[in-house]
């Protein structure tokens, strides 16, 4: 029994070894798109529409500087851009590119009203709106409340994905130990900021799982049925999604530093945000200049963006019309987890489509959504209250049968 | 020796590694109290700029490695107090005869412990302030050999410094954005037209 399971472990790794011995080839990003404006090293991307007729306003994706876009369209099974092309929607995302050297002056000032504001112009311009909807991820969702509250006459909707705006949380660990941080030290030497530096702060959060029990469970997952073809394909499909996965993990652009510092220091270190006293290029951003339907959503497991980082967002706008959605899963899986797909991009985008209306004159119909506005916040508690006990349940039943059943190779 | 200290209201056994901290912070201050003040002494005579420089290195140094000292010894307490966890965890059995599967259930806890302790402590104000000081302190070090390398070889040797290139950056920075705003106001003078 002993020899077989260690030759069971031993095949395991082997054949692990050897999938990845063979480069297995996969991509990321793949949903078919074209560039449609350009200014520094940002990109402005457009999604070809998956539908003959899409709803009337576009949507903006603005994505963190930290890490890359495209994990929003990891692969076309696990890809929230295509699910929202499906639903119907004209897509666009920014692409912040990968800063460098010249980059090191570039402000927040430059990334919201320049960059961001720039893009939305684009939009406007080119679809003959005075509107879209903006669609902030994580603290690309910090900018586009920034921006909200700046530009309000630019943005029809607001949604918030797994974003902070309140960071004086003591839940999540990058909160307490940027307080601790001279950020003016990093930024004076480094004047660009490592994207591996702030690689080592996420791997430190959980280093034992994040380097080496990741791994294990890789090839763990490995299946050993040398004969039995479908395996070996389940196998090279689950290396390549391990392998993409990795790819994003580790794809770091580096910071524009002045950016990082002002980030660091008015947001994690003073909590300007939302106390209204941040300010962008001499100008306030008062939150309560938020008038237009804001859509909050948060992941309930979030390590990096606690759920009362994002709560007091509505709270502290002006906007009557505002929905607050909270999923069970964590930061990242909210993008590519199982819900994601099935849960998280339809309720998206149930809430936007009554919201993507025009009028005659190609502005935005006034006063055309409240009717169909679904009750999404009282749906959530429910649906999160029978998603945990599912959880619960489903772990304890997966617990219980490896319990009792050990895995035994068929060989 | 079998003292006890307290890690965060836990009680574990002494280490040696605590030996080793004490004579490093007896070793810091002893060095505070001598060789530093002689290293932090104003330079004088015609080379005093690149000494007075020079010497600043060596105290960046220390302030490096007394925030690693710290930070390491820390750590160790962390490390040895998961240990011990892990050990009482384990189950009798395990003793004897290793089989993969009880292999496997040494890794699930090991895994776990280690984990949950590490985790426990890097929510810590121990760990925040550890972190903060050493990444200051390496900042530091880090800012000091670079200057040392402009000012000893680079431009000796009349090649691009850092500080040269940022500059330059800068300066490109500030034009770019003067150049976009004078576009941005050409393209509303063209639309008002």
């Amino acid at each position: 029994m002993n020899e077989l399971k260690l030759n069971e472990e031993y095949d395991k790794f082997r054949h692990g070894i050897e999938i990845l011995m063979k480069p297995p080839e996969f991509s990321v990003a793949t949903t078919p798109s074209q560039i449609v404006y350009t200014e520094d090293k940002m990109k402005l991307i457009h999604y070809i529409p998956a539908v003959a007729k899409t709803h009337a306003v576009p949507i903006l994706i603005v994505y963190a500087l930290v890490n890359r876009y495209y994990i929003l369209d990891l692969q076309p099974d696990k890809s929230v851009i295509k699910k929202l092309l499906e639903e119907g929607f004209d897509v666009y995302v920014i692409d912040w590119g990968y800063p460098s050297g010249s980059d090191r002056y570039l402000t927040l000032d430059d990334y919201v009203n320049g960059y961001i504001h720039n893009s939305v112009e684009h939009i406007k311009e080119k679809c003959g709106l005075d509107k879209i909807t903006l669609l902030g991820v994580c603290q690309g969702g910090t900018f586009s409340i920034m921006y909200s509250a700046l530009h309000p006459e630019n943005v029809q909707n607001l949604v918030t994905l797994v974003a902070p705006v309140n960071f004086d949380s003591n839940k999540g660990i990058l909160n307490l130990w940027a307080k601790g941080l001279d950020v003016d030290k990093i930024v004076d030497y480094y004047g660009i900021v490592p994207g591996d530096f702030l690689n080592s702060a996420f791997l430190l959060l959980d280093p034992f799982r994040l380097m080496i029990d990741k791994y294990v469970g890789m090839f763990e997952r490995i299946e050993c049925n040398p004969e039995d073809t479908t395996s070996q394909i389940r196998n090279e499909d689950y290396i390549k999604n391990f392998l993409r996965m990795e790819k994003w993990i580790f794809d770091s652009p580096d910071q524009a530093g002045e950016t990082y510092r002002q980030f660091m220091k008015d947001c994690y270190q003073k909590n300007l945000l939302i106390k209204n006293e941040m300010m962008l290029n001499g100008k306030k951003i008062n939150l309560k200049n938020i008038t237009m339907p804001v859509l909050n959503v948060m992941a309930e497991f979030d390590h990096l963006v606690p759920t009362d980082a994002s709560i007091p967002l509505a709270d502290a706008i002006s906007s009557t019309d505002k929905d607050t959605l909270v999923f069970p899963t964590g930061h990242i899986g909210i993008f590519v987890g199982s819900k994601s797909q099935k849960e998280v991009c339809p309720k998206i985008a149930a809430w936007l489509k009554p919201r993507s209306f025009l009028n005659g004159n190609g502005n935005v119909k006034a006063g055309s959504v409240k009717k169909e506005l679904p009750k999404l916040v009282t749906e959530k508690t429910e649906s999160v209250k029978e998603e945990r006990s599912k959880l619960a349940k489903e772990k304890t039943l997966e617990h219980n049968i490896k319990k009792r059943k050990p895995k035994v190779n068929k060989k | 020796m079998n003292t006890e200290v307290n890690i965060k209201g836990k009680n574990m056994d002494k280490s040696n590694l605590e030996s080793t901290q004490e004579f490093y912070d007896q070793w810091v201050n002893m060095y505070k109290a001598t060789m530093g003040k002689l290293v932090e002494m104003p330079a004088v005579g015609p080379s005093r700029e690149k000494s007075e420089k020079m010497m600043k290195g060596v105290s960046t140094f220390v302030n490096l490695f007394a925030a690693g000292m710290d930070t390491s010894s820390n750590l160790q307490k962390v490390f040895m107090e998961a240990m011990q966890k892990v050990q009482e965890k384990i189950p009798a059995d395990m003793d004897g005869d290793i089989s993969p599967e009880k292999y496997k259930e040494f890794y699930d806890i090991w895994i776990q412990t280690y984990s949950d302790t590490f985790k426990d402590f890097a929510k810590s104000g121990h760990f925040t302030s550890d972190l903060g000081k050493l990444n200051a302190h390496l900042m530091d070090f880090q800012k000091y050999n670079r200057e040392m390398l402009e000012e000893n070889y680079l431009k000796p040797m009349n090649m691009p410094t850092k500080t040269e290139i940022d500059e330059i950056n800068k300066e490109l920075y500030t034009l770019k954005k003067t150049v976009k705003e004078l576009a941005r106001q050409i393209k509303e003078l063209k639309e008002n037209k």
